[in-house]
């Protein structure tokens, strides 16, 4: 172990010892102890349970989403409800069958616990009404006749009263072979107070709509955040089977690997202790796994299984020499631990960076993250030697250690040629390529979302395609971004008030993406031509307040808060680019700066393009600071760990390629910087400098003891170039199938981290010993070997 | 009266909470890049030019019969309701808030020659000299005394409630000689292009101060007023005198047309004919929208109205045109081959002669 910084490091080589004799001193009693955590924690982890809060997955320092939560309350007949459409797909929706299906279909919504049931919407409720202005003034009625019996001429009078209800386009398809249920939730149950389950809502509507009347004629489609979030979790939970694929395959990879049964199970066993760790604690503190921490466990696994194959190999090689059991256990541990420890804790540090990222599903992740990596130098660093302490790696094992070790040739060999002068500027100028296609490629990257519908999802998912209908055959756009005007109280439908919304709605059909925008200053405008005998002439908002007040007297839920001092503009967009939401930002902004005073403010924004424009904004800056703090901290603890600039260069140079090609992978792939993909790199760096780590401690012990750099580095391979390969197969085995899952970002995940673990894995072969070869000066034997002489 | 008294408290009491916000009488029209989709309430055809007005002071020209439009320079923000052009260079718009816009380049530039609050203070001034000059006359009538004593009256009340009544419709005769008429009865000629105004409001048999919604001038030198709840009012000698019509139906009218004797347009689908002015005939429709404006070229004669109604005049009487759009139009002219109509949405485009599936 030269090379270690003797100072900074002194803390942890103490606590070596200590603990060391601690675990192989009462090695019973420490095990019982191990035991006893994982009954109690495994107890706890059972109880966890699938958890999404859309405040966690937006960032809640944000002035947008402070804002929204200040009004959150009056806001909260906006956005949260679903939409069902019931589509005849081999006619129209003039059709008896078709009406009572409707009808069924808007009562069953009508019952299922949660709706908001005096502003759920169809044409079958009694509060969407036509209305037409007569010689007498307005007459009106149900859309569906009092007298309606399914005969032709009730629903040719449906026709006419639908064609004059202004509902075509909202609870009629443009096409008329589709109608709408609108079906307005409460977030909070306003007699029991209990909070609505979206996973349950949503799979009750899914058994009581969807399961009950899709058949042959009829299609039933549903949208909505609560279907999202159903969707979600549901999702969410065959990731499990993921689990159990990627269990299976590190099983059978680790028994070729290694040769030894014992070196398998237990390696997989104590990866499993720390998943059962880390999920009991995060029970214990109180956290439920949303999507995003639910590939933690995955990490935790690899990371696991990837620290425990150093250790088996270890023990092997220290048994072929012909240690026992327990001193070969005790010797890998003493070898293992520092650089172990090291490793780990850089990969702690890696994602607790992500804790400067405002949003609350990546700090959790982060801290989800970081709890099992701390649970591993636990169970793989401490439980694992003590256990092959008693079992030992096999007789088998120990062969193939002591043959592969006598053995001259190896495969391996081919790789010291990056080790050699010639070989090493060939790697550097194909890493200096890289550089260049990953600068030019990276160039298209975009912060957020790019698809359209909900992005969480896959863009052929049901929900998605669902989307997609309503928004070809309805004239509603589903990206929503609300700038929310605060006035004093009872201000909001004064004349300076609605004029001026009036003006900023106009503003807007000058930003590009967005389509239309409603207000109340719209329904002032309306209503008062209504009154009107419907005359466009007077579509206006009245500069005579008991007018503006007349024209009041019916608003539309969510477009002026009770008391009057809050009217939201909602605004429709063609979608939820990240051009287009800065677009926008900036726009109202812009407006904002000019027109807000003490009485009237245009704050921005709650639904949720506002949302993901929030969500964007901080991702933009939060990006860099991430890059910055990720791998100022992992170069700082290789710096402590080996003293040298130039050491610190040859790790973190392949890692920060990796980082930049897959950047460049982002903007081939479409995938944006997003919640999901932000912590990838911190991720991938965190846990990529594991290999350098490895390998550079080991090389340092051969340049040490005089070798020169192509030969340190072969016996460097021969000794840990086996695990550090077998370290980038199970981690991106661990990740590679939530390509699979049929959540889309954990699918951009896995495509990502599969990639960096990879390539992170390459760099730390091949490019690592070139520059090492390139920047290591000839007295770097001697500078070592004084740290050698600390050290020891 | 109680209700204006109401408004008037309610505006004291919020007066100290008005900010600087500029008024949509001092704010020019917003530049928008949507402005051929935004409500648009009337059209005007010059020799070579459209001329379309509508939402927050919109004024859009086009030199290429519809194929583009650009917006023209408009000093306020209000809700322009109707445009008139004597010829290619002069031309007048009004709209709500009592605003009067003058052109003298063809639409290109515009001026405001008058809002409400002038017209209110006309009101109070003109009434004023009427009753002092009646007063001072020999043998004062004291029915006509006390109708302009409660006119006065009105007219202050009006005065302070602010300049809120919207003007309705504009014609002029020539460069000079032209009336503005809107809501609450409200109508003012000028002789001077809108250098100064009159008030003939107190002149017009309305004493329930019905809304004036469309102003026509007839072939044969008459003017014609159609307003709210059937009111039909005529004058012979150029709005000096103006005397009721008995009126063949009692909801509202929208517009007047002349094409081969005088079409009445009215609510609902109500569509009245007559050669002469004097004896109405009920034109049945097939359908009950309301009528809200006619289009006549060579000859031919189109009606536009709610839910994008458009109706062409044949041999078989009015039949049913499919429209672009199922909004509302307002008003529209014939250029080329084409007509071009106004409303809810904007500009709408439709060849002028029916083909079948035609757009």
């Amino acid at each position: 172990m030269s090379g270690i910084g003797s100072n900074l490091l002194a803390p942890i080589r103490a606590s070596e010892q200590l603990i060391e004799r601690l675990l192989f001193n009462s090695r019973g009693l420490v095990l019982a102890l191990f035991t006893l955590l994982t009954v109690w924690l495994l107890v706890q982890a059972s109880q966890i349970r699938p958890d999404a809060s859309f405040v966690k997955m937006i960032p809640t320092q944000h002035p947008y989403v402070a804002n929204f939560l200040d009004y959150r309350d009056d806001l909260s007949g906006l956005g949260n409800s679903i939409r069902v459409v019931v589509a005849a797909t081999d006619g129209d929706i003039f059709d008896a069958d078709y009406q009572q299906t409707l009808k069924q279909v808007t009562d069953e919504l009508f019952f299922i616990p949660g709706v908001d049931r005096s502003a759920l919407k169809s044409i079958w409720t009694p509060n969407v009404r036509w209305t037409e202005v007569t010689e007498e003034g307005f007459v009106g009625g149900p859309v569906i006749p009092a007298e309606y019996d399914g005969s032709a001429e009730s629903l040719e009078q449906v026709r006419i009263n639908i064609l004059r209800s202004g509902q075509v386009g909202r609870l009629v398809a443009n096409d008329f072979r589709s109608a709408m249920i609108q079906v307005p939730l409460f977030d909070k149950h306003p007699e029991t107070g209990e909070k609505l389950n979206y996973q349950q809502f949503s799979a009750q509507v899914e058994k009581l709509v969807r399961d009950k009347y899709q058949r042959d004629g009829i299609r039933i489609h549903i949208t909505g955040f609560a279907k999202i979030v159903g969707d979600l979790i549901d999702g969410a939970v065959q990731v499990a089977i993921f689990f159990a694929i990627a269990l299976g395959v590190t099983l059978v990879l680790l028994f070729l690997y290694s040769g030894s049964v014992t070196g398998t199970l237990i390696p997989l066993a104590c990866s499993l202790v720390a998943v059962i760790w880390q999920l009991g604690l995060l029970k214990t503190l109180g956290y439920g796994l949303d999507p995003y921490s639910m590939l933690v466990p995955f990490l935790v696994f690899a990371i696991g299984v990837s620290h425990g194959v150093q250790i088996v190999n270890t023990i092997s090689l220290e048994a072929g020499q012909g240690a026992d059991k327990l001193t070969a256990a005790q010797r890998a541990f003493r070898a293992i631990y520092i650089p172990g420890l090291t490793a780990l804790l850089s990969d702690g540090i890696g994602f607790v960076t992500l804790m400067v990222i405002q949003i609350q599903v990546i700090q959790d992740l982060a801290v989800a993250a970081a709890l099992g990596v701390a649970v591993i130098i636990l169970t793989n660093l401490l439980l694992l030697p003590l256990l092959m302490s008693y079992a030992g790696v096999g007789r088998r094992a120990i062969e193939r250690a002591r043959r592969s070790a006598s053995q001259p040739h190896s495969r391996w060999q081919l790789l010291t040629v990056f080790a050699r002068p010639a070989g090493a500027w060939s790697a550097v100028a194909v890493a200096g390529l890289f550089v260049l296609i990953g600068l030019y490629a990276s160039q298209d990257l975009k912060i957020g979302d790019l698809d359209a519908g909900a992005p969480e999802l896959r863009a052929d998912s049901r929900y998605n395609q669902d989307n997609a209908f309503i928004t070809a055959n309805y004239s509603t756009s589903s990206d929503v971004f609300v700038v929310m005007v605060a006035t004093g109280k009872e201000q909001c439908s004064r004349f300076e008030t609605l004029t001026l919304v009036d003006r900023f709605q106009q503003y807007l059909t000058n930003v590009s993406g967005v389509q239309s925008s409603l207000s109340l200053a719209d329904v002032s405008e309306r209503v008062t031509a209504g009154l009107n005998e419907g005359n466009l002439k007077w579509r206006s908002i009245s500069r005579n307040q008991y007018v503006i007040n007349a024209s009041l007297s019916y608003v539309p839920a969510g477009l002026m808060n009770s008391s009057c001092s809050l009217l939201p503009v909602i605004l429709f967009l063609d979608d939820h680019k990240a051009e287009t939401l800065q677009r926008v930002t900036e726009a109202v902004g812009s407006f904002a700066d000019r027109h807000n005073s003490d009485n009237i403010q245009f704050l921005m924004a709650a639904g949720n393009a506002g949302f993901e424009a929030a969500t964007n904004e901080v991702i933009g800056t939060a990006q860099y600071e991430m890059l910055l703090w990720v791998y100022g901290v992992v170069s700082l603890l290789c710096l402590a760990t080996f003293r040298s600039l130039r050491t610190v260069i040859c790790i973190i140079v392949p890692l920060a390629l990796t980082s930049l090609l897959c950047q460049a992978l982002m903007a081939r792939l479409g995938i944006g910087v997003k919640v999901a993909t932000l912590p990838v790199i911190a991720l991938g760096v965190g846990i990529g400098v594991d290999y350098g780590i490895y390998i550079y401690s080991k090389l340092s012990t051969y340049l040490v003891q005089g070798y020169a750099l192509p030969r340190a580095y072969l016996e460097t391979l021969r000794t840990t170039g086996k695990s550090v390969a077998f370290t980038g197969m199970t981690l991106a085995i661990g990740v590679v199938l939530w390509i699979f899952s049929p959540i889309a970002f954990q699918a951009d995940m896995g495509i990502l981290l599969t990639f960096m673990f990879l390539w992170n894995m390459l760099g730390a072969l091949i490019l690592l010993p070139a520059l090492a070869c390139l920047l290591l000066p000839k007295e770097v034997r001697v500078s070592s070997k004084e740290v050698s002489d600390a050290v020891q | 009266m109680r209700i204006r008294t109401i408004t008037l408290l309610l505006a004291w009491l919020a007066a100290p909470l008005v900010s600087a916000q500029a008024d949509r009488l001092e704010t020019p029209a917003q530049p928008s890049s949507r402005a051929a989709q935004a409500v648009l309430t009337d059209i005007a055809r010059l020799p070579q030019r459209l001329v379309a007005v509508g939402e927050q002071g919109t004024v859009l020209l086009s030199d290429s019969q519809g194929d583009d439009w650009r917006q023209a320079q408009v000093p306020v923000s209000v809700l322009l309701t109707a445009v008139s052009f004597v010829d290619d260079q002069y031309g007048w718009a009004v709209g709500h808030d009592g605003v009067v816009l003058h052109s003298s380049d063809g639409g290109t530039s515009w001026q405001r020659q008058l809002t409400g609050d002038r017209i209110n203070q006309l009101r109070v001034e003109q009434l004023q000299q009427a009753l002092a000059e009646l007063e001072n006359a020999d043998s004062p009538d004291e029915e006509q005394l006390e109708r302009l004593q409660y006119a006065l009256d009105d007219a202050e009340l009006a005065r302070e409630d602010g300049p809120s009544v919207p003007l309705l419709d504009v014609w002029f005769q020539d460069r000079n000689t032209g009336f503005v008429i809107g809501g609450y009865g409200l109508i003012l000629k000028t002789t001077d292009s809108g250098q100064s105004w009159q008030s003939l409001d107190h002149r017009l048999p309305n004493p329930d101060r019905f809304h004036l919604n469309s102003l026509l001038a007839d072939s044969r030198g008459r003017l014609w007023i159609a307003g709210e709840a059937g009111l039909l009012l005529r004058s012979d000698d150029l709005g000096e005198r103006w005397q009721a019509v008995d009126s063949p139906y009692e909801g509202s009218w929208f517009a007047m047309a002349e094409q081969q004797g005088l079409y009445l347009l009215g609510l609902r689908g109500h569509l009245f004919h007559s050669e002469d002015g004097e004896d109405w005939q009920p034109v049945e429709l097939a359908q009950r929208a309301t009528l809200n404006g006619a289009i006549r070229q060579d000859g031919g004669l189109w009606l536009v109205g709610q839910g994008g109604l458009l109706l062409e005049r044949t041999a078989d009487g009015f039949v049913s045109r499919k429209a672009p759009v199922r909004r509302s139009f307002s008003a529209g002219v014939a250029s080329g081959e084409q007509l071009i109509l106004v409303g809810e949405g904007g500009v709408s485009r439709v060849a002028m002669a029916a083909r079948e599936g035609a757009k």
